[in-house]
């Protein structure tokens, strides 16, 4: 008990400094306890965003010249994270920040719990969007549920210094010109990798099964909601890319996972699909490789993938500053600014035709006019696939069906069998 | 109370011995008022200080399992709230889905590849520690250092380590010729890289644990074995070994309990976005599927019949777990 | 075994303490690097120079100081709440005579294997009933009690408190109530100290009902550690500079109570 004893000393010590850790960590918190109205009047609207928007410049842009109405970023990881999060609060009725956003692919399933989030339907605000993106944010009561952020048309990013080494063409217009379809990419993918073998030809099997899915009309629902993943649209894709997996042709890494991030740095893969929120990404991650460019081509077609909508739960407190945010987040100024940040093309219809989108060029894609591929690549897009309430989580079970082959742990048919028996299990 | 990994970590305590009566209070003999106060009390105040406890153990932790069961048998959807009784048509789910016996496969062999092992060394270590060391209370302290760094933190720094492809193992191996082990994807490497971080938090843990038994085995048993002309090892075997064993069972049964719920650690190891576990659920644990049904498919209902499965396993084991304490207390001697 | 061990002992010792810090070490190494020296396999094995630039991105990207408070405040308050109830729930138990006090101690020591976090479901729908979800109370409220608790304290207080001395306070005149403030209580303290200690930490590192119960504005290191984790970019300077950061309040505890946590585990395992 000796020993006991005088540690109790040490004890009440550890005690004391914790105590004092609190007290200054909490006296040092106790103004950004977020939420409504602090003792100024100042309101503080969050903004839950996910990957990149963007925002960080426009946020400290609005917090200059407000003072009643302070916007907070949270940023989380992936869209899978903040989905698990977004149902878990909608279900506790709390916990949401004021405004959340979400992925587009999502907004079937949003549209589908309509009464928890605001009506943001505003006439002065009609005809800001594309009409197909405005669409995907209003139910069949005409409310607009959510206000869109951007587009994500699909280009092709490469590494011009692999294909040298390959001696494949390097000039982005030359190499527009290879890849005009997926059996045109997928050949010029053996070939590039029979000459570097160390590099795959594409960064991974689940960022393509997507690109190539963007352009099925409808990959696993009908248009009345029935779910139907065993089609031959959607089996084509899923043969096509694990069929690839033995050609080299992928990474085999699993997308937004460490290796994967560390393939940008380590000269993992030559070339892959990209949205034009995913320039954001690629320049993040491949931060200091030189030798990124970006073509004005899309295999089979144009494509798109993604883009993202503000959404205002109806449990916030701050509805009113909320609605009033999120419509200047979204508006064409902002829009336009948010893609020269992160590349996040935009879904106003004004933004399209701005000189900051069409005159835009980024200097790590040595310097592509990033505006103009981007709409030519908006332009490009035939097909919007059809997308009903159980896509997002119909999706992450496809993902994983294609992982499954691409990491070797099972044949394709057994993941494709797997496959159909997850989608059952969603019930 | 649970000991390996996951997210709760109590102190692991060795057999506790069945209460015994207390002594008795005085009784007073003649009932005027002050005494009748006394008595009551004397009569009643215990229930009082025990009284907080059990209503808050009962709010905070026995209804939540109580409900369980009730949620576990109604079709209950997070954002749709309670519907239908459904008897038991989630269990019949759960135990259909193919993903319940992996995953639960996978939580038994995560753990004993974490136990076992780490039975072993830590034994070992409490062994080595059990010495006349210069710094003593030092090298205890450093043995213990893994303990303060959380499930979360543990998962992040190995994640990083066993990196598939461009981790510092795998670089490592390379180096002497090995090739990459695929740790994300092998189902097998998987559970020993989750059981190594469940070792590496916890071993130093119950080294201590084991050398506090050891220091209890009493010293003349060591004296008479050295008249017998025992060797150190061969003391160790036959002296410290069967001495300290009673411990190792408490150790290994309620390291099971924390075992079986393991979450943190597989979770912040998972790359894939849907963090099920791997692609194919290689390592995904029961404690990932509740998670999985209720918050990912949103479907409470079978979120619940899965708990309440994974809580009658560990209700089985806490029960070998009471066996065991009773038997080790007949046994008697070591561990008071 | 008693004896003056030899190089070896010390050899492998030293080698096991190596293997315990060394992991603590390549997180602070690739936290103090850039992000592309640390997507390299094998950084160089000293410390650069940007664990503070580091330090500050994380702080840009989730909200460590509000985690760290959140964190402390919750570790706290549900420390002393179990120290508290668990203590006079233990003193009953091991000192005084009432009937039910064995079976219901029994029912104690049956309920420290009961895994409570299991009760998730539940927990989720009553707090959210209440709409405590997104609170820091969500995460203390599940807290507040614990069987082992109980259980400690007994086992402790059985011991640590001689029946002589309460006897004597009764005879005295005390009320029980005074014999628990004036005689016990002050007895328990080091066990006391122990248990806050425990559960302190055991509540610092939970993170699976944190994980659901909060959201990412308000969240526990741990949660906020994973939502580094999970970031869009995999920046493992970043993530890992988190990490020491986030490892630094306990390590702290640990540097001022180790001794005290060392002599913890070992008395609960020789006592009991």
């Amino acid at each position: 008990m000796h020993n006991l004893v005088r540690s109790t000393q040490r004890g009440r010590l550890a005690l004391g400094v914790l105590t004092a850790l609190l007290l200054a960590v909490l006296t040092a918190c106790g103004g950004d306890d977020g939420g409504s109205g602090d003792a100024d009047g100042t309101t503080t609207v969050t903004v839950a965003t996910f990957n990149e928007f963007g925002y960080e410049e426009l946020i400290s842009e609005w917090n200059a010249e407000h003072d009643d109405i302070k916007i907070e970023q949270v940023k989380v990881g992936t869209w899978d994270d903040a989905k698990a999060n977004l149902y878990t609060k909608l279900a506790a009725g709390s916990g949401l920040s004021d405004i959340e956003a979400i992925e587009g692919d999502a907004m079937p399933a949003i549209l589908a719990e309509a009464d928890a989030f605001v009506d943001l339907t505003d006439a002065e605000l009609d005809g800001r969007w594309l009409d197909w993106v405005a669409e995907k944010a209003t139910n069949s009561e005409g409310q607009m549920i959510g206000y869109a952020t951007d587009i994500g048309p699909e280009g092709i990013c490469y590494r011009a210094d692999l294909f040298k080494k390959a001696g494949l063409p390097t000039d982005r217009a030359e190499v527009a010109g290879l890849m005009g379809t997926w059996d045109e990419y997928f050949a010029l993918g053996e070939d590039f990798v029979k000459k570097v073998p160390d590099t795959a030809w594409y960064d991974s099997s689940v960022g393509l099964s997507q690109a190539m899915l963007n352009q099925v009309e409808n990959p696993f629902e009908t248009d009345d909601n029935t779910v139907a993943v065993d089609n031959p649209e959607l089996k084509a894709v899923f043969d096509t890319v694990t069929g690839n997996i033995a050609k080299g042709l992928s990474t085999r890494l699993p997308q937004w996972s460490d290796d994967w991030t560390s393939s940008f740095q380590n000269d993992g893969f030559a070339t892959m699909a990209c949205p034009g929120w995913m320039l954001g990404v690629v320049e993040g991650n491949a931060d200091g490789v030189k030798g990124w460019d970006f073509a004005d081509v899309f295999p089979g077609g144009g494509g798109n993938w993604g883009g993202s909508f503000l959404t205002v739960p109806a449990q916030g407190d701050n509805i009113e500053e909320a609605k009033q945010v999120a419509a200047w987040l979204t508006a064409p100024e902002q829009q336009a600014k948010a893609f020269a940040a992160k590349g996040t093309f935009p879904s106003q219809v004004e933004a399209l035709d701005s000189p900051e989108i069409t005159g835009a060029s980024n200097a790590f894609f040595n310097d592509a006019p990033i505006g103009e591929i981007l709409a030519n690549r908006a332009e490009a897009v035939t097909v919007q696939p059809y997308k009903g309430p159980k896509y997002s989580d119909i999706l992450q079970a496809f993902q994983a069906s294609i992982l499954r082959v691409d990491d070797g742990s099972q044949e394709p048919e057994e993941s494709w069998n797997q496959f159909l028996a997850d989608v059952e299990a969603l019930g | 109370m649970k000991v390996d990994g996951g997210d709760t970590d109590t102190p692991r305590m060795s057999p506790p011995s069945i209460p015994s009566t207390p002594a008795p209070s005085a009784v007073p003999v003649r009932p005027g008022l002050r005494q009748r106060l006394a008595a009551w009390d004397v009569r009643f105040s215990p229930y009082l200080y025990i009284s907080p406890f059990f209503v808050l153990f009962a709010v905070v932790g026995l209804f939540p399992l109580a409900y369980t069961a009730y949620v576990s048998v109604h079709d209950w959807s997070l954002l749709g709230g309670q519907g239908e009784f459904v008897g038991l048509e989630n269990y019949r789910e759960v135990v259909d889905n193919p993903y319940f016996v992996k995953q639960l496969v996978n939580t038994v062999s995560i753990f004993l590849l974490s136990s076992v092992p780490q039975v072993v060394i830590a034994v070992t270590l409490a062994a080595l520690l059990d010495n006349q060391l210069r710094g003593r209370t030092w090298w205890r302290m450093s043995i213990l250092l893994p303990f303060v760094v959380s499930p979360v933190a543990v998962a992040i720094i190995f994640g990083n380590l066993f990196g598939d492809r461009y981790g510092l193992f795998n670089e490592m191996l390379g180096v002497i010729g090995i090739d990459a082990i695929p740790w994300h994807t092998d189902r097998l490497a998987s559970h020993v890289a989750i059981a190594t971080m469940v070792n590496w938090r916890w071993t130093g843990y119950n080294a201590l644990i084991f050398l506090a038994a050891m220091q209890a085995v009493p010293r003349d048993l060591y004296e008479s074995a050295e008249l017998d002309g025992a060797g150190r090892v061969r003391q160790f075997l036959s002296v410290t070994l069967p001495m300290i064993r009673p411990t190792m069972v408490f150790v290994i049964i309620t390291s099971t309990i924390g075992g079986l719920q393991i979450f943190a650690e597989p979770r912040l190891f998972d790359e894939t976005t849907a963090r099920n576990g791997g692609s194919d659920r290689q390592f995904g644990t029961i404690t990932m599927l509740v998670y999985d049904f209720g918050w990912q498919l949103r479907d409470l209902g079978r979120a619940s019949a899965t708990a309440w499965m994974l809580f009658v396993l560990i209700c089985l084991f806490a029960a070998l777990n009471y066996v065991a304490i009773r038997r080790l207390g007949r046994l008697g001697g070591v561990d008071r | 075994m008693s004896r003056r061990p030899g190089f070896l002992v010390y050899g492998l010792l030293l080698a096991f303490v190596l293997g315990s810090a060394a992991p603590l070490y390549w997180s602070f190494l690739l936290g103090s690097h850039t992000a592309q020296v640390a997507a390299q396999g094998v950084p160089p094995l000293l410390p650069g120079g940007h664990f503070l630039d580091n330090a500050q991105r994380v702080l840009d990207t989730v909200p460590f100081w509000k985690a760290l408070g959140n964190s402390i405040l919750v570790s706290s308050v549900t420390a002393a709440s179990v120290v508290f109830f668990c203590t006079l729930a233990g003193y009953a138990f091991a000192k005084l005579r009432f009937r039910g006090s064995v079976p219901l101690m029994v029912f104690v020591i049956a309920t420290m294997a009961v895994p409570t976090q299991l009760g998730v479901v539940p927990l989720f729908i009553l707090m959210s009933e209440f709409g405590w979800t997104g609170s820091i109370w969500a995460v203390v409220i599940p807290w507040l009690v614990t069987a082992f608790g109980v259980f400690f304290m007994r086992q402790y207080l059985v011991d640590a408190v001689p029946d002589e001395l309460l006897e004597a306070a009764r005879m005295d005149g005390c009320s029980q109530i005074r014999v628990f403030w004036h005689v016990a209580a002050p007895a328990a303290r080091p066990a006391a100290a122990i248990l806050w200690l425990f559960t302190f930490m055991q509540v610092w590192t939970d993170f699976f009902w944190p994980l659901i119960a909060l959201p990412h504005e308000n969240p526990t290191i741990q949660v906020a550690l994973n939502q580094l984790q999970s970031g869009f970019f995999k920046d493992y300077s970043l993530v890992l500079a988190g990490t020491t950061l986030a490892t630094i309040p306990l390590l702290v505890l640990f540097i001022v109570a180790g001794r005290q946590l060392v002599s913890g585990i070992m008395q609960g395992a020789v006592k009991g």
